[in-house]
């Protein structure tokens, strides 16, 4: 049973309902193994544009180190000890020209391709923060890291952070299909970096600080939760598990746990209220 | 000169081999050193790959001796320490005294024409600092809880006492500011020497390609060590003072210092340091083209600029290793642009090499296989490298073995080729002796199949998303189909480390051989060339005059004049070379 409550809970009865009503929602789909050796499978609306860009970038390393490589060997295999070193200080005009120009012109396609993709990307997508927060189906949650672990609160049916309602959930975070995610990311000891490989997006999670990060699913299923960011020694526990369920599913998830967690809320219990005010 | 006197030799033994002012003997104490650190880093390496092959298993053969305490497996807290202690000491104990710290003390003055360096005694301080901070890191591995496992990189709070709590972690950062003041008192020395001490003639646009690595390099360390300087001391005195610069969160008092702050103060210095290691590797490998090509380097002013253009670039493009941190959107586009924009002067520069090899009269000796594998493996690294400067594919790859085998194929693998590739290439001049042409072939065939299916294997796997750094990454469902692609790659990794012990026979059996080594084995016109291997105390008995630039291979008017394909920087042609096609050939005596 991965999912508990942070803190201590007195109120055992509805956590065990708590739990059979997640292990319930859970049993659709473990984090399922990748097939190939390729990237792994894509469930972001936006993954897509990283899988191309890496993917035509791939190609363009492809032909200039093959070009590179073919160049060394037919270098190496004719003109060798018997071809006649030609004297030249390929310092000419013209051969200046070529050789700036041919670097002008690889950089101006490769590095140009990169960037102004990488910048679409960012604007539209990953860093596009203000698109996200103006969606009124936008679900947010807080991520607070910790060696070795994620604790996750959801807002629960009120949709604010530190009422009786939030859902804490521990290493699992609950996310419905269609809808923009946006997480905010505090740590209480060291740097870590809270990395979904399957939405193609990370970001770090740092102590004295909070950061964001933003991504949409697009299919449901369970993926894991990476800590990418070395923090010791239990580093390479610190998994956690991304639950994404249909709206429907979702809606029923979040009232339900919402409401038992109202009930198992323990005013005395301060441990267990490390939210922060969402717009700080 | 006045300026450089000839010193009589020193008599004693200590004078003359142990506390040495001789730039060629400091170079070989810096080569020792590293050569012997380069084992240690390469043997814990070995560590690693066994750990990702087989994950908790008993390590063989050593694993008794060195994990008593837990019978023979590498637990997580001591996984954390020999990855990061392979990383520091391949970096700040290998590559670096063997590429600057041997390389450049045996090189520049030699190649300049100088009798030594400008601060002889600053040169052997720098030595004997790097000595303490070698102390340091050994001593390291043997207090409790061991040595360092913050990772190489040292980020606070994980270094501090929160996540670090031993003293091993107290005595690698007192290491690295250690050793960062010995590559500052080197990297002055280097600086001034070039400045102040190039032989008559010898004009910047006349320096070895080899010398003009160094010297960026030595700007650049004289520039951002002391950064690294700054940061490990700030960290010091909060794990030793409870000073806070650099904790924040739950173990804050009154708010606590900034942990983003030490990533800006270590890369600020991170990012130069790559191009601190990779710069004297692509010196020599643009001075090896050409000679071992018998053509004159491709636009050597080309080469220059880009390799000055890279120098200042190196110096605003750090923030790239840190585009995951939360910083400032536009603060993020601005390095991302800055970090492509290197691309065009290492392109330029790349073609250079190639043009240089092309149409040439190549001779495929071990220096120069070893130089086409650089070029070879840092095509592989340099291309893969721009990935990563993209923000949004560097959100997907960023901490993954992508970029463990990125930097790898690049400061890694290149500088370690680079090195082998001058230690074939001055070993004549160093200890009078030549290395096994055959056993060095060996060693690159070797080297260069396993390092690059070892490092592709990691750039496949990162593809595929296997985070970096983890002590057994089939917790992640995600990833566990690497398994045996992660087994092979360790094989290719032991084969790699076991093909080593070539080399190291090779020194071994010729570094104490009978003296062999001619004057000029290479054919080469650079002015270490025209005198004696090993060379006299003070190099040169008169300090040469410098007539040209170091890649005059192929000259017609030289063939006709002196029946040979090079000539010396200092050598003054019997005729003028506008007259040579019409004079008689004379002294028609290969030599």
């Amino acid at each position: 049973m991965r999912t508990s409550f942070k803190g201590r809970h007195r109120c055992l009865a509805a956590l065990g309902l708590l739990c059979s009503l997640l292990a319930t929602s859970a049993a659709t789909a473990a984090p399922q193994p990748e097939t190939s050796w390729g990237l792994p499978r894509n469930v972001s609306l936006h993954g897509g544009r990283t899988d191309w860009l890496i993917n035509v970038t791939t190609i363009f390393v492809v032909i200039m180190f093959g070009v590179t490589v073919i160049w060394l060997l037919w270098s190496a295999l004719f003109h060798g000890r018997k071809h006649k070193a030609h004297y030249d200080h390929g310092s000419a005009g013209k051969q200046i020209i070529k050789a700036v120009l041919l670097s002008v012109v690889i950089f101006a396609v490769v590095d140009g391709n990169l960037f102004f993709s990488g910048m679409a990307d960012l604007n539209d997508a990953f860093w596009a923060f203000d698109k996200a927060d103006a969606a009124p189906n936008a679900v947010r949650a807080q991520v607070n890291a910790h060696q070795w672990a994620w604790d996750i609160r959801h807002p629960g049916a009120d949709h604010k952070f530190n009422t009786p309602d939030d859902i804490v959930t521990f290493n699992e975070l609950h996310i419905p299909t269609g809808a923009p995610v946006i997480l905010q990311l505090g740590s209480t000891d060291v740097i870590h970096s809270f990395s979904l490989p399957n939405f193609r997006t990370k970001q770090d999670a740092i102590p004295g600080n909070i950061t964001r990060l933003w991504f949409q699913a697009t299919a449901t299923g369970e993926f894991e939760i990476v800590c990418a960011q070395h923090c010791g020694v239990n580093h390479y526990k610190m998994r956690g598990v991304l639950v994404v369920q249909s709206p429907a599913d979702y809606q029923a998830w979040m009232e339900e746990a919402s409401k038992l967690a109202s009930r198992a809320y323990d005013p005395e219990d301060k441990t267990a209220h490390w939210g922060w005010d969402w717009n700080r | 000169m006045d300026l450089q006197p000839i010193h009589p030799a020193p008599k004693s033994f200590l004078r003359r081999y142990i506390f040495s002012t001789d730039h060629k003997v400091i170079a070989k104490q810096f080569l020792w050193s590293g050569l012997l650190f380069l084992l240690f880093g390469g043997f814990l390496s070995m560590l690693i790959r066994w750990q990702w092959a087989f994950p908790g298993e008993r390590v063989p053969v050593v694993g008794q001796a060195l994990f008593a305490k837990s019978d023979g497996i590498i637990t997580p807290a001591s996984y954390n320490a020999v990855f990061t202690m392979h990383g520091l000491i391949m970096i700040f104990f290998a590559i670096t005294p063997i590429l600057i710290g041997a390389l450049g003390n045996f090189t520049i003055p030699l190649m300049i024409g100088a009798r030594d360096m400008a601060f002889p005694r600053l040169n052997m301080a720098s030595f004997w600092t790097f000595v303490v901070s070698m102390t340091f890191i050994v001593l390291s591995f043997f207090v409790q809880l061991g040595s360092a496992a913050a990772g190489w990189t040292t980020y606070p709070p994980l270094s501090t006492k929160i996540g670090t709590p031993g003293l091993g972690q107290t005595f690698v950062v007192v290491a690295i500011f250690l050793t960062g003041a010995a590559t500052i008192m080197g990297a002055v020395n280097y600086v001034t020497t070039v400045i102040r001490f190039r032989a008559p003639g010898m004009t910047y646009m006349r320096m070895p390609l080899t010398v003009w690595g160094l010297w960026l390099t030595s700007i650049l360390n004289v520039l951002f060590v002391p950064v690294l300087g700054a940061a490990a001391l700030l960290l010091f005195l909060d794990r030793v003072f409870g000073t806070q610069f650099f904790i924040s969160g739950a173990a804050a008092v009154r708010g606590g210092g900034d942990p983003i702050l030490f990533q800006h103060l270590f890369w600020i210095f991170g990012h130069p340091e790559v191009y601190i290691l990779i710069l004297p590797a692509w010196g020599v490998v643009a001075d090896f083209v050409s000679f071992f090509s018998r053509k004159p380097a491709y636009w050597y002013k080309g080469s220059v600029i880009a390799m000055t253009a890279i120098t200042v670039l190196s110096a605003i493009v750090y923030g790239h290793h840190m585009f995951t941190t939360g910083m400032n959107p536009m603060l993020g586009k601005a390095f991302m642009i800055l970090t492509l924009i290197i691309s065009a002067p290492a392109e330029l520069l790349f073609l250079n090499w190639l043009h240089t090899i092309w149409k040439g009269s190549v001779r495929l000796t071990a220096t120069m296989l070893f130089t086409l594998g650089v070029i070879f493996v840092f095509a592989l690294g340099g291309l893969t490298g721009i990935y990563l400067a993209t923000i949004s594919t560097d959100l997907y790859l960023h901490d993954t073995m992508f970029v463990v085998g990125h930097f790898h194929l690049t400061m890694a693998a290149a500088s370690f080729l680079a090195s082998i590739a001058s230690i074939h290439f001055w070993f004549p001049k160093m200890f009078g002796r030549k290395l096994s042409e055959t056993l060095g072939k060996a060693h690159f065939w070797t080297s260069l199949v396993f390092i690059t299916l070892v490092f592709v294997g990691q750039l496949a796997v990162g593809y595929a998303g296997q985070p970096r750094r983890m002590w057994d990454p089939n917790q992640y469902t995600f990833v566990q189909h690497l398994a045996p692609l992660n087994r092979w790659t360790s094989y290719f990794g032991f084969a790699l480390g076991l093909s080593q012990l070539i080399f190291v026979y090779n020194f071994f059996r010729n570094v104490f051989g009978p003296a062999n080594a001619e004057p000029n084995p290479w054919g080469v016109g650079t002015l270490e060339w025209t005198i004696s291997s090993p060379p006299p105390p003070h190099n040169f008995d008169v300090i040469p005059t410098v007539v040209r630039g170091p890649h005059e291979f192929a000259n017609p008017d030289v063939q006709v004049l002196l029946g040979r394909d090079w000539v010396a920087q200092n050598e003054v042609l019997p005729v003028d070379p506008p007259n040579a096609a019409a004079a008689p050939a004379r002294g028609v005596t290969q030599s």
